[in-house]
Parts: structure tokens; C-alpha cells; sequence
């Protein structure tokens, strides 16, 4: 008894020793990081002929399906075979999904996905993108609008092909909750427990700060935190019911929400005929999702000619029409007003100026690593009660 | 002679590399992941962080405590019906009993996350379950089921029923009937007869139900994801925004490790007060 007592005792003694030797070798030997992207130079993608096979990721509701989808018209065309995968639903969590990969310089297999701007920036930034050159994108230099080019996060477009550009503002059930107008109508106590918002910070933090007067352009990092000392009380109160990414549209659709923040070009996703998209009083922001291609991206090739093909005005159009979120294709606008007068006229897929006042591009938390790291912390914190 | 003293250790090997393997290995680099600080975006470096530790435990308390309540009750709720139910399959269903236990094993055919989803069908708010509940006054008029803690704790009984159901009925229908026979020979109420003879006997099904039951529920993140609301998160979700939303890769290894920690002790001390008898079965005297 006493033998086998000591026994057990000696055994757990080595094995704590070894976890801790094991841990000071660790420590002791060359301090390998984990994470952190790698320091390896960015290349270029590879374009050129292209066959075989590819996949690509994107955002749900980010393409019209069906046998004359743009999918399948694609591969009638070119012979490429395209898996097309929506797994996208978060740029944090395709991050964080998407990482231990990146890191190895390996992309899952995909040969492009779709993400938002800064997102993009953020992967560029860790080496986890390659470069693209438009020269083996003919037709996206030749039709892509001067609006769509600009960007803050990627000036110059050199490692991002726009997709898709569109606004963050109001979904409204009309029938349930005709009066909300503005960010602030989502604090009334009237609608406990039935508004959902965005799990996007830069979506949703910039939206309460411009509801509560503050300009998100010129916002300290003090204003982003108010905003979302703001939201953690809502949150606790009970009186946001759910924090979603594409989620709130089944919300929407279920009648769960009355009220959501949400992304201009849901409607294919949203099965509720009262549901309106509504800019909220006080303004709204834009994003744009662009296409990239990851390091370790297999036939490049293949991915660079999907992203030429919906360039072109009549695929853009189709597109266009089908997921109601701004085309950043030039000429799209006339196929449609031949084609499809009623998708021509729509602000949401071809917004006027005075459509577009009062809304600004989505910001980025002011200052340095640190300081946005701070706001993301405080932001996950107060989105998980 | 020399072979006859390794076949013990050859017979060990598959186990023994599995859990090497699949569970010292990764506990190693959770471990020292738990241990290194930085941010995602400058990468992780190794430098003994023991405030991750701590930063885990005192950051999330709330999340614990949540997931301790939900858990417990979930794993006693389940307990209330599955000791019924299989004590019903187990001695008087009949021949209905194959049907039943298919019946209970059944759900296992779809998925666990398509079978929590499907109960955000059931229970939306202009649903007729809602309605119901309404007329009946257990919730208020604009009350309602989903993103509450009611269908947290009812989805996760719901889901892991079954782990209770099938041990305690595995130990019922071992029972020796004549064993109640002879308490109530002996004079014994069925009260009584229930109380210190079934009871006991079946106390190993119970055990090992608990457990089954209990730890997953307890780690259990799709739940609260898909039926709860804002303030419904449990420790798994926490983990979940940690690691992915938040990249704050350390915090989420330690706080990985100390609900499992957390949860071994736990069972070693139920274990302990449950009894290793009623645990591994009747240990047979050696004389």
C-alpha cells in the first residue's frame, strides 16, 4: 500500500518535472512566435492561361445561384471548374479561422475569398496576401469605376479587386416597427429585447457614434469607447437580443427582430415582404468586400480569370440585379436600363450623390496597433453579456 | 517469460500512444501557449505570462458561474426524465422496447447543430409554441422563448438526454429482479424497496449518465449560440470570441485550461463522493 502510494507519487513527480523541463526548453530555446504572419517577401499572383480547377470563398448571398447563375455560366464558358463556397460570415472569425493556415503559408485549398477592405489590409500587412497585377485582369482595368478604385485601406488597388460595395444602415419590419429611423430608435425601451446588430465593429461602433452626434471621421479613440460603453449597456439590458453577422436576416425573417442593423443588399436573404432598408437619419457608412488571393493560393490563374469574367458590364448586371449591392463595374448601369429598368433605378445597386449624403467610408479606430487592439477587446467584451 | 512480461505492455501501446498523442501532446502547446503574450498582429511570444491565468478567471466569472447553472440544471432535468423513461423501456415496455430505444437513439441520425436550429424553428416568437405559452400565462403577453436562458438550459437537456437515458438504462435492465422481490418479502414498502435496493443497483448507470451529461453540456458553445440571446453566453463562447474575435490566442488557451482543470477536480471529487464502486461496477473481493 504504502509501495504503491510512493510509486504514484514518484511517477506524478517526473511527469511534472518533464512538463516543466519541457517548458524551460521552450523558453530557453530560440524564441519561435506563433502568429504574427510571416517575413517572407509579398509575391506576386500568377496570372495567365487559365484551366483546371479552383475555389473560391465568398459571403452568402453574395451571388445569384440557379442554372444561369453567373457560377455556371462561368464554367460554360471558360471549362473551369469553380467551387463556389459562402463561408465567409465574419472577417474576425475568417481571420481567426483562417490563420494557423496563412501562417503556414497555406490557404485551405482556396484560391481566392472575399473580404472586407480593412481586412484585407490587415492579412496584406501580415504577408498572408499576394500582390495582383491588373495587367492579367484586362477587363477589370478597362470597367472598373473611379470610385470603386479608391481606397483608403489599399490605395492604388494593388493586392484587392473590389466585388462589392454596400451600406450599413437600417433593416426595419415596416409593419412592427414603422417608426425607427435612427440608431438612437434602437435604444427605445419600446423594442426590448427585439433589434439585433452587426458583430462588425467597424459597422456597428461607427453607426452609434454618428447617432449620437459625434463624426466617425475625426473620432478619438475616447468617442469609440463611449460608443461602446453605450452598446455594453444595451447589451446587458437585454434590449439588443442577439449580436449576428448574416444571422439577423433569419431573424428578420422569422419576426424575432423588428429593427436590425444590417447591410444594404440583404434582401434576397430576407424572406419578410414588410422588411425595408432604410439610411438612418443621421447618415451611414460604406464598405467594399474585394476579392484577394491568399499566399499558397493553388491555379491563381483560374481565380484572376473568375474575377475578369464578373467584370464584364453583362455578368456585372446580372449579378447586379440579383444581389442589389453597388456593382463597381462601369457600364453595368446601361445594360440594366435596357434589360431591367426597374434594378437600373434602384439607389441601392446605383446610388445617387444625394442617396450617398451623409455617409461616410467605414472608419478605422484611430492610432496606432495598441489603441485599435483596445477597442476590439472592449468590443468583443461588450458584445458577449 | 520475458514475453509474457511485455504482452501488458504491448496491449498498452495503442492506448497509450493514442493519449500521447491526441492529449499530452496538445495539452503541451495549450499549455505553452497559455503561457506566452503579444498581440495576434505582432505575434505570440513565449515569456512565462502566469497573469493569463488569472486575466482568464477574473475577466470571465460571470461566463463560469453561467455555465456551472446551466449545466447542473440541464444535467438534473435530465436526470428527472431519463431515469423514468428507462426504468419504462427497461421493464415494462415490452415489445415495444426496441422501438423505444430506437426512438431515443434516433436523433442521433441528424446532426447536433441541424437539431438546435431546428428548435429556433419551433420556438420563434410568432410561433404557435410561443402562443401557447402566452395563453397559458407562463410568459408575459410580448414575452418569448428563444434568446432567453430557459432555452439554453432546454436545449442543452434536450441534446444530451440521450447520454443520461442509455447508462441508467444499461444498469436497469441488468437488475436482478428477485432482488426486489425478496425486500418486499422482507416486508419492505415499494417506497422502501425502490430506495434501497433499485436505487443502489442502478447507481452506477446514474453516475456515469451524470458525467456524460454534465461535461459536455458544460463546454457546450451551440447552444447559447443558436437559442440564446446577449446575456446567455457560456464558457465555451467566451472561448470562442476570445480565440477568434478578439485573437487573444493565450487568454483562450488558459482559460481552455482551467475549465478543464476546473472540471477534473470536480469529477475526481464526485467521483470520490459517488463512490469508485458505483463508478466502475461492483469490484469483486479478492479473498
Amino acid at each position: 500500500m504504502t509501495d504503491a502510494r510512493t510509486g504514484r507519487t514518484r511517477t506524478l513527480a517526473i511527469a511534472l518535472a518533464a512538463l516543466v523541463a519541457a517548458l524551460v526548453i521552450a523558453a530557453c530555446g530560440d524564441s519561435d512566435t506563433v502568429g504574427g504572419g510571416s517575413d517572407e517577401d509579398v509575391q506576386t499572383a500568377k496570372g495567365g492561361k487559365a484551366s483546371g480547377s479552383v475555389t473560391i470563398s465568398n459571403w452568402p448571398g453574395y451571388i445569384d445561384p440557379g442554372k444561369n447563375g453567373t457560377v455556371n455560366e462561368f464554367e460554360e464558358k471558360t471549362g473551369i471548374s469553380l467551387e463556389y463556397i459562402e463561408d465567409v460570415n465574419d472577417n474576425n472569425q475568417f481571420f481567426g479561422k483562417m490563420k494557423p493556415l496563412l501562417d503556414q503559408g497555406q490557404s485551405g485549398g482556396r484560391s481566392m475569398f472575399v473580404v472586407t477592405d480593412w481586412m484585407a489590409k490587415q492579412m496584406h500587412d501580415l504577408g498572408y496576401l499576394q500582390d495582383i497585377d491588373y495587367a492579367d485582369v484586362p477587363t477589370v482595368e478597362k470597367n472598373i469605376s473611379d470610385i470603386a478604385r479608391e481606397s483608403v485601406a489599399d490605395p492604388g488597388r494593388k493586392f484587392t479587386i473590389p466585388w462589392q460595395s454596400g451600406l450599413t444602415g437600417l433593416w426595419v419590419d415596416t409593419k412592427k416597427a414603422p417608426g425607427i429611423r435612427s440608431i438612437n430608435d434602437l435604444f427605445d425601451p419600446k423594442y426590448k429585447g427585439k433589434v439585433t446588430f452587426l458583430l462588425e465593429m467597424r459597422d456597428t461602433v461607427p453607426m452609434v457614434m454618428m447617432a449620437d452626434g459625434v463624426d466617425p471621421e475625426t473620432a478619438s479613440k475616447q468617442d469609440w469607447l463611449d460608443a461602446i460603453d453605450k452598446i455594453n449597456k444595451a447589451t446587458d439590458s437585454g434590449q439588443v437580443r442577439r449580436w449576428t453577422g448574416n444571422e439577423y436576416t433569419e431573424d428578420l425573417t422569422a419576426g424575432n427582430a423588428v429593427a436590425s442593423i444590417g447591410w444594404s443588399g440583404d434582401a434576397s436573404l430576407i424572406g419578410n415582404p414588410n422588411a425595408e432598408w432604410r439610411k438612418p437619419t443621421e447618415g451611414c457608412t460604406i464598405f467594399t468586400d474585394s476579392m484577394v488571393i491568399p499566399v499558397g493560393a493553388p491555379n491563381s490563374p483560374a481565380a484572376l480569370e473568375w474575377a475578369d469574367f464578373a467584370y464584364q458590364p453583362e455578368v456585372a448586371a446580372d449579378l447586379a440585379a440579383y444581389i442589389t449591392y453597388f456593382t463597381p463595374v462601369d457600364g453595368a448601369k446601361e445594360v440594366l436600363q435596357k434589360s431591367d429598368p426597374a434594378s437600373a433605378n434602384n439607389p441601392l445597386i446605383f446610388p445617387s450623390e444625394k442617396f450617398l449624403e451623409g455617409c461616410v467610408a467605414q472608419p478605422e479606430p484611430p492610432g496606432g496597433p495598441e489603441d485599435v487592439q483596445e477597442v476590439t477587446d472592449a468590443f468583443a467584451d461588450a458584445t458577449t453579456g | 517469460m520475458l514475453r509474457r512480461r511485455l504482452v501488458p505492455y504491448f496491449l498498452l501501446g495503442p492506448g497509450t500512444i493514442w493519449l500521447v498523442l491526441f492529449f499530452l501532446v496538445p495539452m503541451y502547446f495549450m499549455a505553452e501557449l497559455a503561457l506566452r503574450s503579444g498581440t495576434v498582429l505582432t505575434g505570440f511570444q513565449f515569456s512565462w505570462e502566469w497573469s493569463n491565468f488569472s486575466d482568464a478567471l477574473s475577466e470571465n466569472n460571470e461566463q463560469v458561474v453561467r455555465s456551472f447553472y446551466y449545466s447542473g440544471v440541464a444535467t438534473l432535468v435530465a436526470l428527472l426524465i431519463a431515469y423514468p423513461l428507462a426504468y419504462a423501456i427497461a421493464l415494462r415496455a415490452g415489445r415495444w422496447r426496441v422501438l423505444l430505444l430506437f426512438a431515443v437513439i434516433a436523433p442521433f441520425f441528424t446532426t447536433y447543430l441541424i437539431r438546435t436550429i431546428a428548435w429556433k424553428t419551433i420556438l420563434y416568437d410568432s410561433g404557435p409554441i410561443v402562443d401557447a405559452f402566452q395563453f397559458l400565462q407562463l410568459i408575459p403577453d410580448d414575452g418569448r422563448l428563444l434568446a432567453t436562458q430557459w432555452a439554453v438550459i432546454a436545449g442543452l437537456t434536450y441534446n444530451f438526454l440521450p447520454f443520461m437515458i442509455l447508462p441508467i438504462y444499461a444498469s436497469i435492465e441488468r437488475l436482478d429482479l428477485r432482488m426486489i422481490e425478496a425486500a418486499k418479502d422482507l416486508y419492505a414498502s415499494s417506497r422502501q424497496a425502490f430506495l434501497k435496493v433499485t436505487l443502489p443497483l442502478t447507481a452506477p448507470g446514474i453516475v456515469a449518465g451524470v458525467l456524460l451529461t454534465f461535461i459536455p453540456a458544460f463546454g457546450d458553445y451551440v447552444n447559447p449560440l443558436v437559442l440564446g440571446g446577449t446575456n446567455q453566453s457560456m464558457i465555451g463562447n467566451r472561448i470562442q470570441v476570445l480565440y477568434l474575435n478578439e485573437g487573444n490566442y493565450p487568454e483562450a488557451a488558459a482559460l481552455s485550461f482551467l475549465m478543464m482543470a476546473l472540471i477534473l477536480a470536480l469529477v475526481v471529487v464526485y467521483i470520490r463522493f459517488a463512490g469508485t464502486e458505483a463508478f466502475m461496477g461492483e469490484e469483486v473481493e479478492e479473498t
